[in-house]
């Protein structure tokens, strides 16, 4: 399985050109369909959040609320390595990273032993935990309500990071995290993920280690989502209170599912389209955005459980005939 | 001494009557459907809602009638209309939809009656406060406490007892239990087993918006409070145990309790449900009173 050959990686260079392409080029035409400079970066960071949360829901089939705990852990952080030990990206990004995995190794190993049921309830319950902890218990190193505000401009040893230098950092990272997660779907690693999803009984038959596989999968999916959080923070140093709350980790569970989980690229575009629709409905329905997403969401977890991927193959299909 | 115990006890007895109520539904409906209803915290905040809209404009009785009973048909409607559909998808649909619901029932409130809180005034009969130590001889001096709390856990207390004999003492009660046992065994033995389910659902729905009518003027009308008690209420099953109703009420009243005994350490107060939750899962994973099995 792991001889590489020129066949196993050629298959990932089209879609990985493909992605490095569109987000490359997107400062050039993002404009002209009414986004504006900086949503393209918010999107990259969203993408490489639901990319590590489909890892989870798509693959293993462990639907966690409470993704925002990683991802704020890792956005506090990295905030607060900015502001008391250096105003450097590159330890501030690492501590945040290692902060959200070493969270989830311990969060893990409280959800993941029981059901499926079980970890959703508990993980929303956990994140819901550090949400309150970042508002009261520690509020004198998170600022509490107001959020961790005055974090110096973050630097990349002579670089300042703003506009298109984070843009360009983010995408850089993304291509990288992207490529992982379709090498991490096809790897033997990747294949007990699905086991775990299909028959963790039957496996767990076999000799394999069910348990120690759930909480790597966990801890790779938190590690996206860390990713995501720091870069966050790097994008716009301020760390907002929200970044733990439930919202959060139900805006990564709504984009993956609009998307279409278990595909790699289903989340990304429910991201995009998240956020792209945040911002031009925003305008035209005001308050009322959320309602019409919720709403859209509904509607695709009764009628299109697949999401948008679905969606495109059912056109396919119909008008190419044979399905792909 | 002998009063800020007395105190402290009814405080968390009065916190553990709401989680009581939100959690006894979503301990019944899980034990007998096995659907975890993520939108049960969103029935309770659409009866605070409805709470305070009809006891503005017919009045307080009117509200507490006709609030559960709207609650119970919406219930019907729901496991008819959605729930039902989704007993052979996969347990991840299931908490999807039910997600996806309390979403546009919170989002649906917030565009309607905005995001800030709305007021909701106890009755007359229900203002003001009560002076226990005119009823309870050994507490000395000068005890009272709001009335409304007192109705708010008798209301619970009461509620209890009548789903325990509803379930006990009833022929509809001993069928919901057979099934929660063995469902399959009960269809096999030509008894319809779903139109009973979907009234045992729409119970569940009915008491959270029990909990939701009296007990919105104790704490918030505001289209975050579903999340804020869905929560805590689910800590309360993951810690009674999984579908064990009696599990659902001590450990209601326990984290009551735990609360209210840790309310002058609010750092600890703040995650003391938590931490109780933790040592439950690492030493007990089925819960207090969870069957063997079920869940862990």
């Amino acid at each position: 399985m792991s001889t590489p050959n020129s066949n196993f990686y050629k298959k990932d260079i089209v879609p990985v050109s493909i992605f490095a392409l569109i987000f490359l080029t997107m400062p050039l035409w993002f404009s002209w369909i009414g986004g504006y400079g900086g949503l393209d970066t918010k999107i990259v960071i969203w993408v490489i959040f639901a990319v590590g949360f489909d890892l989870l829901l798509g693959y293993m089939g462990y639907l966690s609320f409470g993704h925002a705990a990683f991802f704020g852990t890792s956005a506090y952080v990295t905030g607060l390595m900015l502001l008391h030990y250096s105003d450097n990206i590159i330890p501030a990004f690492f501590m945040g990273v290692l902060a959200a995995v070493i969270m989830a190794l311990i969060i893990g190993q409280l959800t993941l032993k029981r059901s499926g049921i079980y970890f959703s309830i508990l993980t929303l319950a956990f994140g819901e935990m550090l949400h309150s902890l970042v508002l009261s218990t520690l509020q004198d190193w998170t600022g509490g309500d107001n959020g961790l505000t005055g974090l110096p401009t973050p630097m990349l040893f002579d670089l300042k990071m703003q506009g298109h230098n984070v843009y360009y950092l983010a995408v850089f990272i993304a291509i990288i995290m992207y490529y992982l997660a379709r090498r991490i779907v096809r790897s033997p690693f990747g294949l007990m993920l699905s086991a775990i999803k299909t028959n963790p009984t039957r496996l767990e038959y076999t000799g394999v280690n069910v348990a120690r596989y759930k909480l790597a999968g966990f801890v790779i999916s938190a590690a996206y989502a860390g990713v995501a959080g720091a870069l966050m923070i790097i994008y716009e140093p301020y760390v907002a209170s929200e970044f733990m709350g439930w919202h959060l980790s139900g805006q990564v569970v709504i984009m993956s599912v609009i998307g279409g989980i278990g595909t790699l690229f289903g989340p990304m575009i429910g991201a995009a389209f998240m956020l792209y629709f945040e911002n031009v409905a925003s305008v035209a329905l005001g308050g009322a955005w959320l309602l019409v997403l919720g709403l859209i969401f509904m509607f695709i977890v009764i009628f299109l459980p697949g999401g948008f991927v679905e969606a495109g193959r059912k056109v396919r299909a119909r008008f190419f005939g044979g399905a792909s | 001494m002998v009063n800020s115990i007395f105190l402290q006890i009814l405080t968390g007895l009065q916190l553990g009557a709401i989680y009581v109520l939100i959690s006894l539904g979503l301990s019944l409906i899980f034990g007998t459907l096995g659907v975890v209803n993520f939108a049960h915290g969103a029935m309770y905040m659409l009866a605070a809602y409805l709470g305070v809209v009809i006891s503005a404009a017919w009045g307080w009785e009117i509200a507490i009638v006709l609030v559960p009973a709207i609650l119970f048909c919406l219930g019907l409607i729901m496991e008819r209309g959605l729930i039902r559909h989704f007993y052979t998808r996969p347990h991840t649909d299931q908490i999807l939809v039910t997600f996806g619901l309390a979403i546009v029932v919170q989002e649906a409130l917030k565009w309607y009656f905005g995001a800030n809180n709305l007021p909701y005034p106890t009755p007359d009969w229900g203002s003001g406060i009560a002076r226990l130590h005119e009823v309870l001889p050994f507490l000395d001096g000068f005890v009272a406490y709001p009335k409304w709390r007192l109705i708010v856990t008798g209301v619970s207390l009461v509620t209890v007892a009548a789903l325990f004999a509803l379930l006990q003492f009833t022929t509809f009660g001993l069928v919901v239990r057979a099934g929660m046992r063995d469902a399959e065994m009960l269809r096999f033995l030509g008894i319809n087993i779903s139109k009973r389910f979907a009234i045992v659902f729409a119970v569940g729905v009915m008491i959270a918006g029990i909990a939701g009518v009296f007990g919105g003027p104790v704490t918030q009308v505001d289209p975050g409070v579903g999340m804020v008690f869905l929560v805590p209420s689910f800590l309360v099953v993951v810690i009674g145990g999984m579908g064990s109703l009696p599990g659902a009420v001590l450990a209601s009243f326990l984290i009551g309790l735990a609360i209210s005994f840790s309310a002058d350490i609010p750092a600890l107060a703040n995650i003391i449900i938590y931490l109780i939750a933790i040592v439950i899962l690492l030493f007990r994973p089925r819960g207090l009173m969870g069957q063997k099995g079920v869940m862990e």
